[in-house]
């Protein structure tokens, strides 16, 4: 109940700024229409890197302007996980409704050429890992200019990464990778389970990180009476 | 101002100084009597709705003034000893501050003094170097600024401080509309917290920290941005609380309601230095 | 009369006055604003002669009445009570033997 009311305050605070939703919308959608030229996949991947930047970048922006509200929210009768879950709820929410379109987008556009199923599951998980990891890199960097620009470090080293290096596998948004080139380039499972297995534990990794994070900052440092 | 609305400032006014609602009923109706058989302007016969106001209640303060008081109850805060630095600067030393249940604290001193930080630590957000916090009861706690969410309406932020509490959404606004009323405030539907003025979101501020009945109010200057009237309605609110047997601590700079505390915490350094 | 001082003399001796026209009869505040008028201390604000009668309300030597006038609607009546009456008796003696020495130290 507590988790739901911080959820939907957090949905109500955000689609409540018109300017930010379009440029929600914008940023996938230029990335898609900048590669659509090139070979399906790229186009998808891009689409996928960039719902992923959005919605990092909204929960991001979600964190900082709660930080100041929390600590009252707190002492209000909320527990911290009330408090983090309730916004990654509504980021996830937020991330799927903006994914939507995108969808029938590539859907309409490619259909015939991709694992359409495989896709939309690509999309879930890249909103399912940007919104845990853009509410860590609020958790990690209070300001949110250096949190942006944290978060277009990473998005950028996502982008530019030769695939074959190593290190792509610590990269946030691997997993949606990985499942795109499942469904675009018709590979074998093993894509497809990589990138689920992946996602889900950055997703935990990520989440637990920034449920240890809240707790630490928000713990209240009272002693009760023990009357009370 | 015409009669009528000087009436109706009057009878505020009344209820400003804790007139009961007979009194200040009689009192308006004998000012409306004489004003109908004089035929004169209000503010001639009687100057300004305040000034009368205050007059009135002088000459009742013993019949109708503030109701005995109970006794002060139980600790529900007690602060031993904190001390707070930042870098090598000691803002806080050694501070102390007890507050029973029906009891109102000031906290007062200079810019820069700790007052905020204090408060803070009392209400258990910030950790001090040295000392501890006993709390007793529930607490309610206003910040001095960003308390509030910009896009959200008032009432969506009465719903959301009520859930935590354990109220409903109805409840929670019936709440929050009524402790702003008592603000002179309505919000209007569909205003968002961004547009309200500054005095008007120190209101919706106050009234977050006062749902769900805490038994500790912490209050960090909550009246910035208030006109005068609302300011006196702001100690009214302090003092009611207290009467319902909260303990009550506001920081505050202004020094002409403290003779009306019960305690005042000075928290300006004795002279700088030679006060270790 | 400078109205300053007027006003000064006046707030000495106004609720004496008051108590003096209610030991007479009964009466509502603007009946007694104007036999103040009439008796020649000019116009009082209710805003003076009303928290007058609060006090004398108050410290229990007037007390008052709702009441439907012959005309016209409800008036706030004040009269005396047996307190007032002893408390005009004192008041008046005092304030003879004051006015006394005034009239004493002025004509001299």
């Amino acid at each position: 109940m507590k988790i739901l009311t911080v959820a939907e305050m957090a949905i109500r605070e955000m689609v409540r700024r018109r300017a930010v939703l379009a440029l929600l919308l914008a940023l996938p959608l230029a990335f898609y229409l900048v590669r659509r030229g090139d070979q399906v996949g790229q186009s998808i991947r891009f689409l996928l890197i960039g719902l992923a930047w959005a919605v990092s970048t909204a929960a991001l922006f979600a964190s900082g302007t709660s930080r100041p509200i929390e600590p009252r929210l707190r002492l209000s009768g909320y527990a911290s996980h009330h408090l983090y879950l309730g916004r990654l709820a509504a980021m996830w929410l937020l991330g799927i409704v903006v994914a939507a379109p995108f969808f029938a987008l590539v859907a309409i556009d490619h259909g015939d050429q991709v694992r359409l199923g495989a896709v939309a599951l690509a999309m879930l998980f890249a909103v399912t890992v940007a919104a845990p990891f853009g509410l860590l890199i609020g958790a990690l960097v209070p300001r949110e200019l250096e949190g942006t620009l944290l978060l277009l470090v990473v998005v950028g080293l996502q982008m530019m990464i030769d695939p074959a290096d190593a290190l792509t596998k610590v990269t946030p948004f691997w997993s949606s990778r990985e499942i795109a080139t499942y469904a675009v380039d018709h590979t074998g499972d093993e894509y497809l389970t990589r990138g689920l297995v992946h996602g889900l534990a950055f997703t935990i990794l990520a989440t637990a990180v920034v449920a240890l994070l809240s707790t630490l900052r928000l713990r209240v440092r009272l002693r009760a009476a023990t009357s009370a | 101002m015409d009669n009528d609305r000087w009436l109706w400032t009057l009878g505020q006014e009344l209820a400003r100084h804790q007139l009961g609602p007979d009194a200040v009923r009689h009192v308006v109706a004998e000012a409306a009597a004489h004003l109908r058989d004089s035929g004169q302007p209000a503010l001639r016969a009687f100057g300004t709705p305040e000034g009368y106001a205050a007059a009135v209640a002088e000459s009742l303060a013993a019949r109708y003034g503030r109701p005995a008081r109970p006794a002060p109850g139980r600790v529900r805060l007690s602060a031993r000893g904190i001390t707070k630095r930042y870098r090598r600067r000691t803002i806080l030393r050694s501070v102390d501050l007890t507050v029973r249940a029906g009891e109102v604290a000031a906290v007062v001193g200079a810019n820069g003094a700790g007052k905020s930080t204090f408060l803070r630590i009392c209400a258990g957000l910030l950790t001090p170097d040295a000392g501890e916090v006993m709390l007793d009861g529930r607490l309610g706690y206003c910040p001095q600024d960003a308390g509030t969410y910009d896009f959200l309406l008032p009432d969506e932020q009465f719903v959301l401080i009520g859930a935590g509490r354990g109220l409903d959404r109805e409840r929670s606004k019936q709440i929050g509309r009524a402790g702003a009323a008592a603000l002179q405030w309505r919000p209007a539907a569909g205003v968002q917290t961004r547009h309200l003025s500054g005095g008007t979101r120190q209101k919706l501020n106050l009234v977050m920290a006062s749902m769900g009945e805490p038994d500790v109010l912490l209050l960090d200057e909550p009246y910035q941005g208030f006109d005068r009237g609302t300011y006196l309605d702001f100690w009214q609110h302090v003092w009611r609380w207290r009467d319902e047997g909260r303990a009550v601590v506001v920081v505050t700079h202004l020094l002409s309601q403290l003779d009306q505390v019960d305690q005042v915490l000075d928290l300006t350094p004795a002279s700088e230095g030679a006060a270790a | 009369m400078d109205q300053e001082r007027r006003g000064q003399w006046l707030r000495g001796v106004l609720d004496v006055c008051v108590l003096a026209l209610l030991g007479r009869r009964e009466s509502y505040g603007y009946e007694l604003a104007q036999a103040l008028d009439a008796a020649g201390f000019g116009q009082i604000q209710g805003g003076t002669l009303y928290p007058v009668l609060l006090r004398l309300q108050r410290t229990g030597l007037i007390t008052a009445e709702w009441r439907e006038g012959a005309s016209g609607p409800a008036r706030k009546y004040y009269r005396l009570t047996e307190d007032g009456e002893q408390a005009l008796a004192r008041l008046s003696a005092d304030w003879s033997v004051f006015a006394g020495h005034v009239d004493a130290v002025i004509r001299r």
